[in-house]
């Protein structure tokens, strides 16, 4: 019996052990290949922008500094405005192609005021001011027609936007006459162009104010902490995350993109809510306008190939929001602008000819949401 | 019903019918001169008011069409049919925005027996002295542009010592007036092989996009000696991402046009030069010229180039070089 127990049971035993284990250890594998699969799959846009910022930093000198990152923020700024006011209609299942345009026409109404005022002799900071207020103040206008159209009159939003869009570009047309405008108060490039902190290494410090009078290496090796436009934006998008993310009227509009009728059904207002909405994203792309004119210290009405909606709606998609709607955060769409920004900057530092980087940018677009595509998400895998 | 229907037809006819059979007929005498544009910007503006201005000299009549909101065929040739059906002028002034897709629909115009000249763009290579398909305006008259990227290339070699890295800003691959810039440009770097051309960017006339384009070439090129912006907006990018850099003056930057934005740089230091076009002269002499057409019969030469004005930080003061500048 022992015999027995010995040649036989035993090795069954320690062979049957062996097989548990074994398949344990596949299970356990598997489960955590999954996990890992899902944790990437649902952050694959912010994976996407550190591996390229990976390769980036590898393959082309000088990507890899301070300035080059405050850059790319810098650049990014406008366009996380006008993505970030897209954001909330392409949630809602609905398109604004009107945003690069009614940046142009506030950039053009708030210089002209500025320059107005600055010209009858009034204090510069109060020049300022009123532009930018009347600025914003216009920028309503155009979310209030995109709101009523599609809301009240139930016109497709491609078609209401695409309406207001060369509205707002006649009108900043006809108002500049296709110049750029000029003769603005001085002070606003300045503010447009200030940093938080400057610091030169291993000399001096100063918070907001720029030192003056430097000699050119000093001039050189002048760091800028944090550029106020940038400043302005990240607190903007902070404000409009929790909007979105933590009160009723952010759960509302995901419900709208989720289904209208449902939404209704539920006693959401759908048209009052649709028009706020473009009235959003219309004062993010004023908001836009205003602080480009602080940037340029002119004012620069939009052009008609600079495709701005284009951009802001791509990065909207590339940050995980779907066209249909229902889906999309804000920190996905920055990421999206950030990842179009980083490509661009860093595909240039490498110095490959302009004609070779559209075709890269294309394809790395194109892999990066296939790729997000065939990631698993939580909805898809836990069946 | 029917009958009303009948009644506005045939006024609706009878009025179109006065209005294209009344040039000719009425006011012989006063001669009125269109002016198409290629798109809406300073450039363009600067042609009309040179135009008005000769115009208003010799008292005929300019009417301008709308001016198209981007620059292609697709938007200017609508425009430009439009204004034929209306009718009611004598002359065309036209900036074509394609060398080849608007030679059919000015074709159609010069069949109708109005004379043209061709401003700042041209059709085919812009050759009308020889017989072709294309040589039916009476003239060009425009900005030899590649000589003035030659001449721009030339200066800005000089100023950095004939050696270093340089970079072009520039807007569109697929217009002429710009490409000619930059090939011009290229050809003058051609002539010092210690220049290096780092790269050329195309903003689409966006100047954020150009600020954006320079600051990177900036990043990736800390040596860089020399940028040429190619047109207002280029300029105007390239040099802000200078300045932000804190490169003024280690980098020259060429300039290309003469917006009051430029200047204003010019005097700061901040832009080392600038090639101003004379598009105010342009317009002038269209309107000169085809008014000897008309009035004398006069052979208009095929081709004038009214040249430029080169700004740079010790004439923009002068009291001579303020009617260079576009405003």
């Amino acid at each position: 019996m022992r015999c027995l127990h010995h040649f036989l049971i035993t090795p069954w035993a320690v062979h049957c052990g062996e097989r548990v284990r074994r398949l344990l250890w596949q299970e356990w594998r598997n489960r955590s290949a999954k996990r890992v699969l899902l944790f990437v799959g649902e952050r694959w846009s912010a994976f996407f922008l550190v591996l390229m910022l990976v390769v980036f930093s590898l393959w082309a000198p000088h990507f890899f500094a301070f300035k080059n990152f405050t850059n790319i923020l810098y650049y990014s700024t406008l366009y996380v405005l006008l993505a970030a006011g897209e954001t909330f209609v392409i949630i809602t299942g609905g398109i604004d192609l009107s945003v690069g345009f009614v940046m142009g026409f506030v950039n053009v109404c708030a210089s002209i005021v500025m320059r107005n005022l600055h010209a009858a002799g009034h204090p510069q900071a109060f020049s300022m001011l009123i532009g930018a207020l009347v600025g914003l103040a216009l920028g309503v206008i155009p979310g209030l027609i995109n709101g009523l159209l599609v809301a009240r009159l139930r016109v497709p939003p491609f078609i209401a936007t695409l309406g207001t869009y060369g509205m707002a570009n006649g009108v900043a047309l006809s108002l500049c006459e296709g110049f750029p405008i000029y003769f603005l108060p001085p002070q606003a490039r300045v503010i447009g162009n200030s940093f938080l902190a400057y610091l030169i290494p291993g000399k001096s410090f100063a918070f907001f104010h720029r030192p003056q009078n430097l000699n050119a290496d000093d001039l050189r090796a002048l760091i800028g902490i944090l550029p106020a436009t940038v400043f302005v934006t990240v607190v903007i998008l902070i404000v409009f995350t929790f909007i979105l993310g933590r009160t009723r009227f952010g759960r509302h509009t995901y419900a709208i993109g989720g289904g209208k009728d449902a939404a209704i059904r539920a006693g959401i207002d759908v048209p009052g809510h649709l028009v706020r909405i473009y009235i959003i994203s219309s004062m993010f792309a004023a908001v836009a306008g205003v602080l480009y004119v602080f940037r340029a210290g002119i004012g620069n009405f939009t052009t008609m190939s600079s495709s701005y909606e284009l951009f802001a709606i791509a990065a909207v998609v590339i940050g995980g929001a779907s066209l249909m709607g229902g889906k999309g955060t804000i920190g996905g769409t920055v990421i999206g602008i950030l990842i179009l920004m980083t490509l661009e900057t860093g595909l240039n530092i490498t110095g490959i000819p302009s004609f070779y980087r559209y075709i890269a940018t294309g394809l790395i677009l194109i892999a990066a949401v296939v790729i997000d595509q065939i990631t698993p998400e939580r909805r898809t895998i836990s069946d | 019903m029917k009958k009303t229907f009948g009644l506005v037809l045939i006024l609706v006819l009878s009025v179109a019918i006065a209005g294209f059979a009344r040039p000719g007929v009425e006011e012989p005498q006063e001669l009125t001169f269109a002016y198409m544009s290629g798109i809406a910007d300073p450039f363009m503006f600067m042609i009309e008011k040179g135009a008005q201005a000769k115009a208003d000299e010799l008292g005929v009549k300019l009417m301008t069409a709308e001016y198209p909101k981007a620059w292609g065929p697709e938007y200017q040739v609508p425009i430009l049919e439009a204004m034929v059906a209306r009718g009611g002028f004598d002359f065309l002034i036209v900036v074509p925005t394609s060398t080849e897709a608007l030679i059919a629909p000015l074709k159609k115009i010069h069949d109708k027996g109005i004379p043209m000249i061709t401003t700042d763009t041209y059709l085919g290579d812009g050759d009308y002295s020889k017989a072709s398909n294309y040589s039916f305006p009476l003239a060009y008259i425009g900005t030899d542009n590649e000589l003035g990227g030659y001449e721009v290339g030339k200066r800005l070699a000089e100023m950095i010592g004939k050696e270093g890295k340089v970079y072009i800003n520039t807007t569109n691959p697929d217009v002429s007036s710009v490409s000619g810039r930059r090939d011009g440009f290229l050809r003058a770097m051609k002539e010092f092989p210690k220049i290096e051309v780092v790269g050329i960017d195309y903003n689409l006339d966006v100047q954020e996009k150009a600020q954006s384009q320079t600051a990177a070439v900036l990043q990736a090129n800390p040596d860089l000696k020399g940028v040429f912006g190619t047109n207002l907006f280029s300029a105007q990018g390239a040099y802000r991402a200078v300045v932000n850099a804190g490169l003024t003056g280690a980098v020259k930057v060429a300039s290309w046009d003469a917006g009051m934005d430029q200047i204003n740089a010019l005097k700061e230091g901040q832009i080392d030069f600038s090639l101003a076009q004379k598009p105010f002269e342009i317009g002038y002499l269209a309107v000169e010229w085809g008014y000897k057409y008309l009035t004398e019969g006069a052979e208009v030469p095929k081709k004038i180039v009214p040249g430029f004005f080169i700004f740079d930080q010790d004439n923009v003061d002068d009291p001579d070089a303020q009617q260079y500048i576009y405003q």
